[in-house]
């Protein structure tokens, strides 16, 4: 903004390249990870058009060769190799945590704001909200997994509608759990944007012949909700690495391969570095989407203007 | 001196846990009065003209609008409010929404006209409020005093029997409070009942068919403006009188 009053300095110029070369390099990652997952998903939903369901896309032995030809790389030639060989697993491993997370996610949402309405309006609602958010926030997310897994027996209840969506029912079992558990920290984080709207506007609302109900409604979850935004992104993001927890039940999701896989070949370092950053593209993606949604939503003339 | 025939305040109390804000107050007014509370701060003015919209609750007195009982436990507040329109000091326009759709809200939502009927009542009253031109500004893009028109042009789109003003222009900077007193001009002129918590005396001089001086709750005084300004009976009134002008 104050760059358009005056010319931008030679410095300022620099910065500003960097900034664009750096942005240039985030987006050739992202679409290269996203590339990669979504045709490696769309193959295998296909039966292997492009190549055979569980082969790499490229060949790890083409992949091998060709770093080995070149002088820098020589050396990682067959790590690189041996990531590409089981690349097909992560991807399909990464599919059950992408579904799980924004499934979860999605579904906690709409439990987090009627948790959150009635802990801020509520009278003896409130108290029954304090009481679920503290309970799911207070035990371990991992008991709470074993309790529906093994305690519940869950995945034997799932109905027939559902039982057909994933090879395994468990991944229900995961979904349910992760959505009680992140409804009480949503919960949370809504509550203290709920909070922060001002007390006049509820005074306004009621004054035009809103009910509380109305007046929560139509004027403060739209204004509360934005507010929740940067906060609410970091559920986001513990819920997409919280996730993991979900191989403790078995369910099949990116951690429960990578440590199959690195149990077979003890290469225990290598496939947990490739698990880490595809974990980190995923938190990557989602910090920057939730960016982007809370600059689409923003109030015009409120609130600072966001660095992307 | 009214009678009443249209809001009857008698003998109303109000207490905030042991302490008592508002003393047996009483006024009357008839439809199309204006009348004006005055007072220091901390008088009760504000609390008792949330009295009347039940936005505070008077534990004891009557309030009759129109023929009905205000503080009868069996009235609908909602429906009480979409008849009495409330303009706030701090203007409290809702943040998300712009100009026509912070006025829109009440005809769409409340009164249940169709989505373009209620854009269209509100374009006609920010038109009328002198913001035409400014519909689909959001209020942090407008001045205060424009912020407080469409607060105004909210309040009328309800096309309610009674305005209540609470300060309407304490919170702007000089300058801006003109084009609101402007606006509250024409409502007297087109005959509206208003019932004003200002400051502004010579607002209150020009329009008022009665004013009413609080202090600690109590109504001290009240009379049409000539007599209260110029001849005050009581000495309180003249010293309160005699410290706002001089600030003005």
């Amino acid at each position: 903004m104050a760059s358009a009053t005056r010319p931008a300095t030679v410095r300022e110029r620099v910065a500003d390249a960097d900034r664009s070369v750096g942005r240039l390099l985030l987006v050739a990652a992202g679409a290269l990870f996203w590339g990669w997952l979504v045709v490696s998903w769309v193959n295998r939903w296909l039966g292997g058009v492009l190549v055979p369901v569980g082969q790499p896309l490229v060949p790890a032995g083409a992949v091998e060769a060709t770093l080995a030809a070149l002088p820098g790389l020589a050396a990682y030639a067959s790590d690189a190799a041996f990531v590409v060989e089981l690349s097909p697993d992560l991807a399909r491993g990464t599919w059950l945590t992408v579904v799980i997370t924004a499934v979860s996610l999605v579904l906690g949402f709409f439990i987090a704001v009627p948790l959150a309405v009635a802990r801020v309006y509520g009278r003896f609602s409130s108290w029954l909200s304090l009481g679920y958010t503290e309970l799911l926030r207070g035990t371990p997310l991992l008991a709470q997994l074993f309790v529906l897994y093994y305690g519940l027996n869950l995945a034997s209840y799932v109905p027939g509608a559902l039982s057909g969506v994933f090879p395994r029912n468990v991944v229900w079992v995961a979904i349910l759990g992760f959505t009680l558990n992140g409804a009480a920290y949503q919960a949370e984080y809504i509550r203290g944007a709920l909070e922060s709207v001002e007390e006049g506007q509820i005074t306004a609302g009621r004054a035009i012949g809103l009910s509380k109900l109305e007046t929560i409604y139509y004027v403060v979850l739209p204004q509360g909700l934005r507010y929740a935004i940067p906060s609410w992104t970091n559920e986001f993001v513990y819920l997409i690495k919280y996730s993991s927890l979900a191989a403790f039940i078995t369910v099949p999701e990116l951690y429960y391969r990578a440590d199959q896989i690195a149990s077979e070949t003890f290469r225990y370092t290598l496939i947990f570095v490739v698990t880490g950053v595809t974990y980190l593209a995923l938190v990557l993606t989602a910090s920057k989407l939730m960016a982007r949604v809370e600059g689409a939503v923003a109030i015009p003339g409120l609130g600072v203007e966001r660095e992307e | 001196m009214s009678d009443g025939d249209f809001l009857g305040v008698t003998d109303v109390s109000k207490w905030y846990g042991d302490d008592q804000v508002l003393h047996d107050v009483s006024f009357e007014m008839d439809r199309g009065d204006v009348t004006v509370l005055i007072g220091p701060s901390g008088s009760g003015k504000s609390t008792m003209l949330r009295c009347v919209n039940r936005l505070a609750e008077a534990q004891e007195g009557s309030i009759r609008l129109d023929g009905e009982e205000v503080l009868s436990p069996d009235i609908d507040v909602d429906d009480l409010r979409r008849e009495v329109g409330m303009v706030f000091q701090g203007f409290n326009l809702f943040a998300h929404l712009t100009a026509r759709g912070n006025v829109a809200l009440g005809p769409r939502r409340v009164l249940g006209l169709s989505e373009s009927e209620s854009r269209e009542r509100a374009a006609a009253q920010l038109d009328r409020v002198g913001l035409a031109d400014q519909m689909d500004s959001y209020p942090a893009e407008l001045s205060g005093g424009q912020q407080q028109r469409v607060g105004i042009a909210r309040a009328l789109a309800m096309e309610p029997k009674l305005m209540l003003f609470d300060e309407p222009t304490s919170a702007l900077d000089p300058e801006l409070i003109g084009e609101v007193l402007e606006v509250m001009h024409g409502l007297v002129d087109e005959g509206m009942t208003m019932l004003v918590v200002t400051h502004e005396m010579s607002f209150a001089r020009e329009v008022a068919d009665e004013i009413v001086f609080l202090d600690e709750g109590h109504v001290v005084e009240r009379g049409p403006p000539e007599q209260l300004f110029e001849r005050p009976e009581k000495e309180r009134t003249g010293r309160f009188l005699e410290r706002i002008e001089s600030h003005d």
